[in-house]
């Protein structure tokens, strides 16, 4: 071989060398990879870590048959001949584990027989059927995964998961890491916040936010003509522009429906919902009964015309008694709308000084009281052995806010959108399920905290995970 | 408009002033504290008026005139008159 041909050939057996180590290299990382943390929030009942997976072992009839180890000294070739001569094949070397073949018998007899042919031989040292590993099926279907969420400032949503942040009560919270591993919303549901409207410009909502569809024709009332409500309603002016000029309504929509897994600031009890805007407070977040109503109507005229609106976020009230906000609300049960009501930030025992309209005796109305990080009742929250439903978490809750900003706020405001969210996730898992039963099923689905006993008709906290089982 | 909390306390004493029928030069100015009222109407709603149920901080104003205290409530948006003969006013 002369000097040219020599480094030709060490070149060459490089190369070769080469693309031996990168496709065994390639086989290793397929070996050792692992699906990401975060489970498809379509599919359910994921199981957390592969760890955590209870086994169970099955006899497999399938092929290969059997395992059997050959003794050492017992060539590759002696090994085939042997499995010729049974009439059977090896179907794999099994690596790192010398003299061990998996055997597949091509006559398909019972493996309990194979093994028994191959244990005889003097070259095996012993066989055993291939048992195949399932996961346990009870085990598969049980425990729920947490879902978490990647957006950046989600670690500061204690309501949703509390860890302990802040001093909390670690687990003291509404289990929507567990709600989301069965549904994180439906983009066909729409949920009214009736309140100082949304700023549906927001990064966070935009995504989420109703709009009339093309097919829809703009609203028409025989009082208030034609408005173009293609964001929503505004019944302070009938101008048709739901814009939120206070924050309150964002906060609340936020709560509600911050679009989820989107890389920017919170993710909302629903990840994907449609937040309708029904403006009706000012500014300042003061409004009128009048203007209360014409925009309770909006909804349920939009209900009728097509809009799958199921739920009205009510986070307002005042102690006045109003008969025609009553008959409106009631209005809304008939159409089979959700009601979800502050109880209010006065530290009064409802029972005794009823707030309104979280205190209307209506089929479809739910009341709630506001718990801190710690699974205490809110210094200012009203309460109510028979007329405050339920308890969630409203105080320090982080939600959206003018301007693409994000504000910590407190109050029974806070806490009635983390129901409504509850209520959508629930009908985005059962879109049929009548008021009556998701009221039911809202009330049903509560963690009991000894600071409610006696203070809430439930003595607990909404919990999502439970709602949805 | 945001209010400051000077001009809260400077439009509260115009408006008892014009409520009394007295100079705003006559009143006098016991106490601004910050505080935290439990409603977006300060906890001061007039009559049928329905308010976001947020804490919302604010200012606790206490003038003094003709030997007689009367508190107003104020935030960046708004200021009240708080139980003036029992009523409460938005100004």
């Amino acid at each position: 071989m002369n000097r040219n041909n020599f480094f030709i050939h060490l070149a060459l057996a490089l190369v070769l060398i080469l693309v031996a180590a990168f496709a065994g290299q390639l086989s290793r990382w397929r070996k050792q990879w692992k699906p990401p943390r975060i489970v498809p929030a379509s599919e359910k009942k994921q199981p957390t870590t592969s760890d955590e997976i209870a086994l169970s072992e099955t006899r497999s009839f399938g092929s290969p048959e059997v395992l059997v180890k050959f003794k050492s000294g017992v060539s590759d070739d002696e090994i085939e001949t042997l499995t010729a001569r049974l009439h059977d094949r090896v179907e794999d070397r099994i690596e790192n584990a010398d003299g061990f073949e998996a055997i597949d018998d091509l006559d398909n007899a019972d493996p309990a027989s194979v093994v028994a042919e191959y244990s005889k031989l003097p070259e095996v040292e012993y066989a055993e059927p291939n048992y195949e590993i399932k996961l346990d099926e009870e085990d598969a279907e049980g425990p729920l995964v947490p879902v978490l969420p990647h957006d950046p400032q989600f670690e500061n949503q204690w309501a949703l998961s509390n860890s302990g942040q802040k001093g909390g009560k670690k687990g003291a919270d509404i289990s929507a890491t567990l709600a989301w591993a069965t549904t994180t919303g439906s983009d066909k549901l729409v949920v009214a916040v009736l309140d100082t409207g949304v700023d549906y410009t927001h990064e966070d909502l935009a995504g989420n936010m109703w709009t009339r569809p093309d097919s829809l024709a703009p609203y028409h009332d025989a009082e208030l003509g034609t408005i173009d409500d293609v964001n929503g309603f505004n019944a302070i002016d009938n101008a048709s522009d739901p814009m939120d000029d206070n924050g309150h309504g964002t906060h609340c929509a936020g709560i509600i429906g911050a679009e989820g897994e989107n890389d920017l600031g919170i993710a909302g009890v629903n990840w994907k919902v449609q937040i309708m805007p029904l403006k009706f407070m000012n500014a300042s977040g003061s409004g009128t009964t009048k203007d209360a109503i014409e925009a309770i109507s909006y909804a349920i005229d939009r209900k009728k015309a097509g809009v799958n609106v199921r739920i009205i976020s009510a986070s307002w009230g005042s102690t006045q008694r109003s008969r025609a906000l009553e008959a409106a609300i009631r209005k809304a049960y008939e159409n089979d709308i959700l009601f979800v009501a502050a109880a209010g930030n006065s530290s009064v025992d409802n029972d005794r000084t009823p707030h309104y309209p979280s205190s209307y005796d209506v089929p479809n109305v739910i009341s709630v009281a506001a718990l801190d990080r710690h699974d205490q009742l809110a210094s200012f929250s009203n309460f109510g052995a028979k007329s405050v439903a339920i308890g969630a978490p409203g105080v320090d809750i982080l939600s959206t806010w003018l301007g693409n900003e994000y504000e910590e706020k407190s109050g029974t405001s806070m806490a009635t959108p983390v129901v409504s969210g509850v209520a959508a996730l629930v009908l985005a898992e059962h879109p049929r399920m009548s008021v009556d039963d998701l009221r039911k099923k809202l009330l049903a689905s509560t963690d009991p905290i000894v600071a409610l006993k006696g203070k809430t008709v439930t003595g607990g906290r909404i919990n999502a995970a439970k709602a949805l089982d | 408009m945001a209010t400051s909390k000077n001009d809260a306390v400077e439009n509260a004493r115009k408006d008892l002033a014009r409520r009394l029928n007295i100079n705003a030069a006559d009143i006098q100015e016991q106490s601004v504290d910050d505080a935290d009222f439990p409603d977006m109407a300060l906890g001061a709603p007039e009559d049928g008026e329905m308010s976001g149920q947020m804490i919302t901080n604010g200012w606790r104003i206490k003038l003094k005139a003709q030997g007689q205290t009367y508190e107003y409530r104020a935030d960046k948006n708004q200021i009240r008159a708080y139980k003036f003969k029992g009523k409460n006013y938005r100004i």
